[in-house]
């Protein structure tokens, strides 16, 4: 599974490389209509193409009895309730495809959510990092930070006990891409932090080596199984895709799935594809 | 799987508070589904397709019936206020089915066999009864009679086809298609400043839209020269004489790899299919770009992939594929013909490979117009075509639509046009059904083909020594027509099942039909008797009587019913004085009454029939002068139809088309069947039927109708009982029901 979630940070890597120094409207949109050319390519093969042609002809027919009939209100509600009940077998025939565009789409949005959901730091900017450990530790822990060059601890270590957790807060001195370390028993881990500006692929945690840590963060390299850490995280800003004043996570997303879904409407003719 | 994490920058929160436990995961996303952008983010576009298109249709619908809704009493009010005033209706729904050109004699055999177990149902709930046809007895005239209960001589529809009084050439009796002339030119683009001109040329009102005047609901489909559509309160399908995307009345296309020069005579088009198989290549050529200055014609790029069984193949157009058997009609398929930048032009065919082994033969059905897109109006609304296909599905919207002319000219075989006729007769019927269901109180008339176009092609195999049939053993359609009827009499039973208390029904057609053995030139006879002349070196061979010389031509023939004089005045090099065209008609009558065909030793011809006598309306005027009667057995030949002098004045018919109806309309009355006994059944007319749903509707027919009322209100009234025809209660619905009924 690692080296499923390996392959698709090298490839997302790759492929949003040219696009780095550009505004993240650029790839973002590249990468939804490339993505809304290849929901097509799903739909037309996993769904029932005849099935979704016919109940849409079954919804538009009503919608022209309503205007047909419009002086037989018993005819509109009758039309009313056969759009309904189209309605729902359309989203019904959408189920099997919707289930197996899934997979590909949760590796997809995993990465891409790591690009384009949160901005790197900047000089002046503080975080808290914070290390969740395995096993009680009964006392505050002898861990030490090693925080690089560009990076200062502004506080901390803060232990709580009662989640083993301990956090620090740093702050960025200058734009870098650090590896911030975590020594506790001899053993060293590790954590990516950027204080940089262009789009790159950060991850606000990095997770343990679990299959479902891994799905949720698949951004970083988890750590050790037999580590004595269980995470490592700390906060990076929201971005804001490239829409001025729209800083949240999610911003991403509207700019990926209305530019996907307009484009798999402006491909659908093409593609000889029926939704 | 929400990359959403809950702590804020700068806040000190556990890092696992960003991983959300299945249960909360999937609330959220429950949630998250409530409101469509976050449901989006989550399930991603796939999922946003199809909730944009849902939502889409959900607000859509929402609004489209608010707005109906809002709407209604105002509607409802302005109607009333404008809506003329009637009598109460006496029934609810009055439903005519059109089985064109069911004959009576064919019925009432089948029907004593026992064959036609739901007609035998209705005449006995009702009555059943020869219904008198027009001058001449062919579809575009009857029909209208149907439609305006009038006589031909006011409806202006005299047969297919007219000639044009300046050139003597053919052209569509019903229909006036005119050409763009204005355009707004820009390099070897032209865009046109104006719509063509499109009119139907019949006259009276129809009973539908005299129905709309009094705010009732009327559908009508497929009933013969509704083309362009009438407007009124209703709808309508256009039929008869709606073109094919070639502007033709229904042109086939055959693609073969045999090498010919020959011509179809009728209605055909060959086109070589290049290749050296397995792959052949070719296009279809669809109608002229009228965008550029040359109008080349519009294509579509095709090829086909034979199989190495022969037993089918693929052909691709525009990028699509499309399955083909040998000897299997297609489904439907669309063509795309892109005509300009943003402009397409799409219509629909059917596809058949006939032949597959050394050589490969592919036919293609007229390309009918797209009902969903039609490039001419072909109903109204005009979103009544697009409804209909959303509904049932892709249909013909060809005038004509079963190929007669591709069985005629032995392209395809028995069994394809018969498929070809039914797969359309269903479409008809879905059509029908669909119709038939909205229908809550008005009239809904419905013209089926079949019956007419089996009856056309089949007939050969009805009797011994049909000359169409030689050399023909043993035909496996030798039973089209019987099976054909009792098809027929599963749709009546169909419909008897969907009549309530209320309606009328009524199964009639508008002719009968009749063996053509022999076809009968008489331009050839005309040319004989010294009535025609032919230009010097010229041989009477050529089409549309281009060999006449008319500075010396009292007479000739067009098209299938009618003989015109070529009168003075009236015809651009007329030579008949308006004083002596009765005399000259008498003579005529004189000779060709009884005319008979000594090679037979039978009579061809009973009586032509002055239509200065039999017309009364004041479009009498551009009638045939003579409309000829022939006698069982006999019609126009072929060579005449299409302006030929040349050949004998008698000959035998062996073209498929071997029934006919095109004879003396004394011998071929359609039939009535109705659910209630008439009121006036003696010698009940196709004319009849306008008056008789007005009067019903409580509308006075108008003076001008010809056609008297089968029906009296008050068998319909209150505590009056139809009666069977064997005299028994029939059940009928008292006025009270009716009324109430009727709304």
């Amino acid at each position: 599974m690692s080296m499923i979630f390996g392959s698709m940070r090298a490839l997302f890597d790759a492929i949003l490389y040219p696009f780095r120094e550009l505004s993240p409207l650029v790839g973002l949109t590249v990468l939804s209509v490339l993505f809304g050319i290849g929901m097509l390519v799903v739909l037309k093969y996993t769904s029932n193409q005849e099935k979704l042609d016919a109940v849409k002809r079954k919804i538009h027919a009503g919608l022209f009895e309503i205007r047909l009939f419009n002086d037989d209100l018993r005819a509109i509600m009758r039309a009313q309730w056969d759009i309904l009940r189209h309605n729902v077998s359309y989203l019904g025939l959408w189920l099997v495809p919707l289930l197996i565009m899934m997979v590909p789409l949760i590796l997809i949005v995993g990465q891409m959510h790591f690009h384009y959901g949160y901005r790197g730091f900047e000089p002046g900017e503080q975080t808290i990092f914070t290390v969740e450990l395995k096993q009680d530790q009964g006392s505050k822990p002898a861990a030490r930070l090693d925080v690089p060059e560009g990076l200062s601890i502004d506080a901390g270590p803060v232990w709580i006990p009662a989640k083993r957790e301990l956090s620090w807060r740093l702050e960025a001195d200058a734009r870098g891409d650090y590896q911030v370390g975590f020594e506790l028993d001899g053993e060293r881990y590790e954590k990516n932090l950027q204080v940089v500006d262009y789009i790159a692929r950060r991850s606000p945690v990095r997770p343990a080596a679990t299959f479902l840590d891994q799905l949720l963060y698949p951004a970083e390299t988890p750590l050790p199984a037999d580590g004595a850490v269980q995470s490592i995280a700390l906060k990076y800003p929201p971005a804001d895709a490239g829409i001025s004043g729209w800083d949240n996570e999610l911003t991403w997303m509207l700019v990926f799935v209305v530019v996907s879904v307009i484009a798999a409407y402006a491909f659908k003719g093409p593609f000889g594809v029926t939704f | 799987m929400i990359w959403s994490p809950l702590h804020r920058n700068g806040d000190m929160h556990s890092p696992r508070q960003p991983r959300l436990a299945p249960s909360v995961s999937l609330l959220a996303v429950l949630a998250l589904l409530a409101f469509a952008l976050p449901a989006h983010a989550y399930i991603g576009p796939g999922a946003g397709v199809a909730l944009v298109s849902s939502f889409a249709v959900i607000l859509v619908t929402l609004v489209i019936a608010a707005f109906a809704i809002l709407l209604w009493p105002l509607r409802m009010t302005w109607r009333m206020l404008r809506r003329k005033k009637r009598e109460k209706a006496v029934i609810k729904r009055f439903i005519v089915v059109g089985l064109d050109g069911q004959d009576p004699k064919i019925t009432d055999r089948l029907m004593a066999e026992g064959k036609l177990p739901n007609f035998q149902k209705l005449a006995k709930q009702g009555g059943y009864h020869r219904l008198r046809t027009t001058y001449p007895s062919i579809s575009p005239v009857a029909w209208s009679s149907f439609s305006t209960g009038t006589e031909p001589g006011k409806h202006n529809i005299f047969d297919f086809l007219d000639r044009d009084k300046r050139t003597y050439l053919p052209q569509l009796s019903s229909t006036a298609i005119g050409s763009v002339k204005k355009f707004f030119k820009l390099g070897r683009w032209r865009i046109p400043l104006e719509k063509p001109e499109l009119r139907l040329l019949r006259r009276s009102k129809p009973f539908w839209t005299i129905l709309g005047e009094y705010d009732i609901w009327s559908t009508v489909l497929r009933v013969p020269i509704t083309f362009p559509p009438d407007e009124f309160y209703g709808a309508e399908l256009s039929a008869m004489c709606v073109p094919d995307l070639l502007g033709t009345q229904g042109t086939f296309l055959l693609f073969t790899t045999r090498r010919s020069d020959e011509t179809f005579k009728e209605g055909g088009l060959r086109f070589f299919l290049e290749g050296q198989g397995p792959t052949y290549v070719s296009e279809i050529q669809g109608p002229p770009n009228t965008f550029l200055e040359d109008e080349p014609p519009l294509t579509v790029p095709m090829g086909l992939e034979m199989d190495a069984n022969g037993k089918g193949g693929t052909l691709s157009l525009d990028g699509e594929t499309h399955r083909l058997e040998v000897g299997k009609l297609s489904p439907w398929i669309m063509l795309t013909f892109p005509a300009a930048p943003m402009v397409k032009v799409t219509g629909i065919c059917r596809m058949q490979l006939t032949e597959a082994g050394e050589h490969v033969s592919l036919y293609v059905t007229p390309i009918a117009l797209d009902p969903e897109n039609p490039a001419m109006p072909v109903s109204h609304p005009s979103y009544y075509s697009t409804y209909l296909a959303k509904k049932i599905g892709p249909y013909s919207t060809l005038g004509l639509a079963e190929d007669t002319w591709a069985l005629n000219e032995k392209v395809i075989d028995d069994g394809t046009f018969l498929q070809q006729s039914y797969d359309i007769d269903k479409e008809r019927e879905e059509m029908f059904f669909a119709a038939l269901e909205k229908l809550r109180s008005g009239s809904l008339s419905c013209v089926f083909d079949a019956t007419d176009r089996i009856q056309h092609m089949f007939w050969r195999y009805m009797e011994d020594g049909h000359p169409a049939a030689e050399g023909i053993e043993a035909p496996e359609h030798a039973n089209a027509i019987e099976e054909l009827y009792q098809r027929n009499d599963g749709l009546v039973g169909r419909v008897m099942e969907k009549i309530g208390e209320g309606d009328v029904l009524l199964v009639i057609s508008d002719h009968g039909f009749t063996s053509f053995r022999r076809g009968v030139n008489l331009n050839a006879w005309l040319l004989q008797e010294g009535y025609l002349k032919l230009k010097e070196g010229t041989d009477g061979s050529s089409e549309w009587l281009r060999d006449v010389d008319w500075s010396q031509t009292k007479a000739y023939v067009l098209g299938l019913a009618g003989m015109f004089l070529n009168v003075k005045g009236r015809e651009e090099e007329g030579i008949v004085e308006a004083s002596e065209m009765q005399a000259l008609k008498d003579e005529i009558v004189a000779k060709l009454h009884n005319l008979r065909d000594e090679e037979k030793d039978a009579i061809g011809i009973n009586d032509l029939f002055d239509t200065g006598r039999i017309y009364r309306g004041p479009y009498r005027v551009n009638a045939p002068d003579f409309i000829v009667g022939y006698n069982e057995g006999y019609r126009t030949s072929w060579d005449c139809a299409t302006g030929m002098v040349s050949g004998p004045i008698f000959e035998d018919n062996v073209k498929a088309w071997s029934g006919d109806h095109c004879v003396d309309p004394r011998l071929v009355p359609g039939v009535l069947f109705a659910n209630h006994p008439l009121d006036d059944s003696e010698d009940p007319g196709i004319v009849d039927i306008a008056p008789t749903v007005l009067r019903l509707f409580g509308i006075e027919p108008p003076e001008h109708m010809d056609g008297k009322p089968l029906y009296e209100r008050s068998r319909f009234g209150r505590g009056t009982t139809a009666s069977k025809a064997d005299g028994s209660p029939a059940g009928g619905p008292t006025k009270k029901a009716a009324a109430t009924a009727a709304g």
